[in-house]
């Protein structure tokens, strides 16, 4: 019954979201753009983090690379927007599986040091390698063209780009949530609750724990590549290790323990930012205090502290 | 059944005709200016000011009666330096707050990132300070304007200058983002066309923008032992560079030293007498520059509401509220499109002399302020500048084919 209702809220909320431009006021399209974007990036991550249980905190790195993909692409060869995007989950994928390798084999601490030290050597090279990343000012003054396929699509019509993020992040978070439903997900949750039993059942737990940090640098890198013509331009700042602790608080702030927590944590955390700014520029002290009161209080997010209490009523 | 009067059906189409062109001229909703300064870090000095130049200009204007009978407004949102957080607070003052055209801009990069946006949001832009050429250049469009001179402008000037100074041998300290690279880009290509036996070394220094530390890059340029510096450092870090310069005695060596942006009254005031004297200061305005009417009252009546003098900032904020309100008048309209092709070749008399936006690129043809730091001007706190030359802005602006815009 329970589960049923629950089906029937997700179906409405997704008529919602594709109904949206006919009925919210215009500025929207763009809040609810970059909502979607940033949770699938915290989706992502929480693949990384709730599934898997490794804290990295250099998660933007694979975001920020997707997007110079999409952006650089867009600028010098001119794609068609889908191809563009393949590349940046190529990229972002590719780039996890080489910091990957040196990283997974450490634990904890150790490893989110070592995932900041990577995050911020990505962050470096685009700060500083002039000739190719155009430094601190980024990659901007790209064109968006054809989507591919041959469909017609005005991409520079904000209406329209809502729609295709949609599409993509509709079904990129359904083929993640059946990376985490199927059996390989099930192991990575083993991971995280005891590493050692999972070894002693004779599976390789330094392999999987890269497969997971592979795949939450490809979709990070699909976000980034979303990223590009929203944000017209791609900047050293979304390499950033300030931008890596977006999904981590996205994550906490929904709740890590369910599939749809990181897209709530979006939701709250972008809504709350729009809202406080317009009244004060001090938005990071009310996030601080928000973020406080939930690790004490509400520890499993949002979501997860409302679904805890609902699921569990008689 | 009753029969419609003639005189009925004549009032009802009058009274409906004239609801559906009432928003055009009856409205007495304010016009909105939505406007992007940088309003925290080390450059938020540069925000205040522009937002004080607005501020008086609107005042002016609706004691005066307002534009068409309309109020004026300005909505402020800050660009944080970032261009992705200025496109975005641009969506927000066109599509939330419904501003009907924008201003503002400090960074040249933010200005690259925004100024390709324009064409979606289909309202004028009329950028007051940031510098790169490459907006009114390569990557002009209808909708953008530029009231402050550019570095292509501003550097030729400084080239002429150099130039005769004789020093050979030449440097440059800039922020490392476009506007310092473009600075010496420029700079470089200027002074080489009039002396092509200059030397422009290979050893430059470009610190992070916001750098706190710019100890290891002066002593890097003390070094090198050039005969000129051209630093185009700028907001809080020039502030830093000059105390930091001064400890290590930067000052005392044999070089010729020019500031790019360095007569920013911003900078000068935080400065006082640590801004050495003699020292070469360009500006893109200077408040005592300039002998007109429209000026006096602007430098007059600013300092008596705001106790300092204006800033370049706060003059080219303060002009392009002007500049709205003429080309509203004149196109009778707020529609943005209308706006846009009205800018185009417009001319108004602003503190600096009478302007006109050129046709081919929109950029604004003025020229930039040179001076030599002279003593103290102890009521206004800041240096003087002495020796002051005002470069005429159709000899030092590049032709439209060198812009390479194309509108």
């Amino acid at each position: 019954m329970k589960q049923m209702i629950l089906l029937g809220a997700l179906l409405v909320a997704l008529i919602g979201l594709v109904a949206l431009p006919w009925f919210a006021p215009y500025f929207y399209i763009f809040i609810v753009t970059e909502i979607l974007i940033m949770g699938l990036f915290a989706a992502s991550f929480n693949l990384v983090f709730g599934y898997t249980g490794m804290l990295s905190f250099g998660h933007a790195a694979f975001f920020g690379v997707g997007c110079y993909a999409t952006a650089m692409t867009l600028l010098h060869l001119k794609w068609p927007f889908l191809y563009c995007l393949l590349l940046s989950v190529g990229a972002g994928a590719l780039l996890a599986l080489v910091i990957g390798f040196f990283s997974v084999r450490l634990n904890e601490v150790y490893f989110a040091m070592l995932t900041l030290a990577f995050g911020m050597m990505v962050f470096s090279v685009a700060h500083h390698w002039r000739s190719v990343t155009n430094g601190s000012d980024g990659i901007a003054g790209f064109t968006l063209g054809d989507f591919g396929l041959g469909l017609d699509l005005t991409l520079g019509n904000p209406a329209v780009y809502y729609h295709v993020v949609l599409v993509f992040v509709v079904l990129a978070a359904a083929v993640l949530y059946l990376i985490g439903r199927s059996s390989f997900g099930m192991i990575l949750q083993a991971i995280r609750q005891n590493p050692e039993r999972v070894a002693f059942c004779g599976l390789n737990v330094r392999s999987y724990r890269l497969a997971a940090f592979t795949l939450g640098g490809a979709f990070a890198g699909l976000a980034g590549g979303l990223m590009a013509p929203f944000l017209r331009v791609a900047s050293p700042e979304m390499l950033h290790w300030s931008t890596s602790a977006e999904p981590v608080l996205m994550s906490i702030l929904g709740g890590t323990g369910y599939f749809l927590g990181p897209f709530v944590g979006s939701a709250m955390f972008i809504l709350l930012e729009t809202w406080i700014t317009s009244i004060t520029q001090a938005w990071m002290l009310f996030l601080g205090i928000v973020l406080a009161l939930m690790v004490m209080f509400f520890r499993r997010g949002l979501l997860g502290t409302f679904l805890d209490w609902w699921l569990e009523r008689k | 059944m009753q029969l419609l009067k003639p005189a009925r059906l004549l009032i009802t189409l009058v009274a409906v005709t004239g609801l559906a062109g009432a928003p055009a001229w009856a409205d007495d909703d304010p016009i909105r200016i939505g406007a992007i300064y940088i309003l925290s870090g080390s450059a938020a000095n540069y925000g205040k000011f522009a937002q004080q130049g607005i501020q008086l200009a609107i005042d002016e204007i609706n004691q005066d009666g307002g534009v068409m009978g309309r109020d004026l407004e300005v909505i402020t949102e800050d660009s944080q330096g970032k261009a992705s957080v200025a496109i975005q607070a641009a969506r927000k003052l066109v599509y939330q707050d419904q501003a009907d055209v924008l201003m503002g801009l400090d960074s040249s990069g933010v200005a690259q990132g925004l100024v390709p946006v324009m064409p979606e949001l289909k309202k004028p832009l009329i950028i007051t300070h940031a510098a790169t050429p490459d907006v009114t250049g390569k990557l002009c469009n209808a909708y953008t304007y530029r009231i402050s001179n550019n570095v292509a402008q501003n550097m030729k000037a400084a080239a002429i200058i150099a130039g005769e100074t004789g020093a050979k041998r030449w440097t440059t300290i800039g922020p490392d983002y476009a506007f310092g690279h473009q600075s010496w880009e420029f700079f470089g290509k200027a002074l080489k066309e009039a002396n092509p036996d200059v030397e422009l070394m290979s050893d430059t220094a470009f610190p992070r923008f916001g750098a706190e530390d710019f100890t290891p890059f002066i002593n890097g340029v003390m070094a090198a032992k050039p005969d000129g510096v051209l630093i185009s450092v700028w907001g809080g870090d020039l502030v830093n560079f000059v105390r930091q310069a001064n400890n290590l005695g930067f000052f005392e060596q044999d070089m010729e030293i020019m500031f790019t942006v360095g007569a920013a009254t911003e900078v000068l005031s935080a400065l006082g007498e640590q801004m050495p004297e003699g020292v070469w200061l360009s500006t893109r305005y200077w408040y005592d520059g300039f002998d007109n009417d429209v000026n006096k009252r602007f430098v007059s009546a600013y300092i008596d509401r705001y106790g300092v003098p204006p800033s370049y900032n706060a003059e080219g904020a303060y002009a392009a509220v002007y500049a709205y309100k003429k080309a509203i008048e004149s196109a009778g309209s707020t529609d943005g499109d209308k706006l846009a092709q009205t800018l185009s070749g417009m001319s108004l008399d602003a503190p600096n002399g009478t302007i006109a936006f050129r046709a081919g690129d929109h950029q604004a043809l003025v020229g930039p302020n040179w001076g030599k730091s002279g003593p103290m001007n102890d009521k206004h706190g800041i240096r003087t500048l002495a020796d002051l030359r005002i470069f005429d802005g159709e000899k030092v602006s590049r032709t439209i084919e060198e812009t390479g815009c194309k509108l």
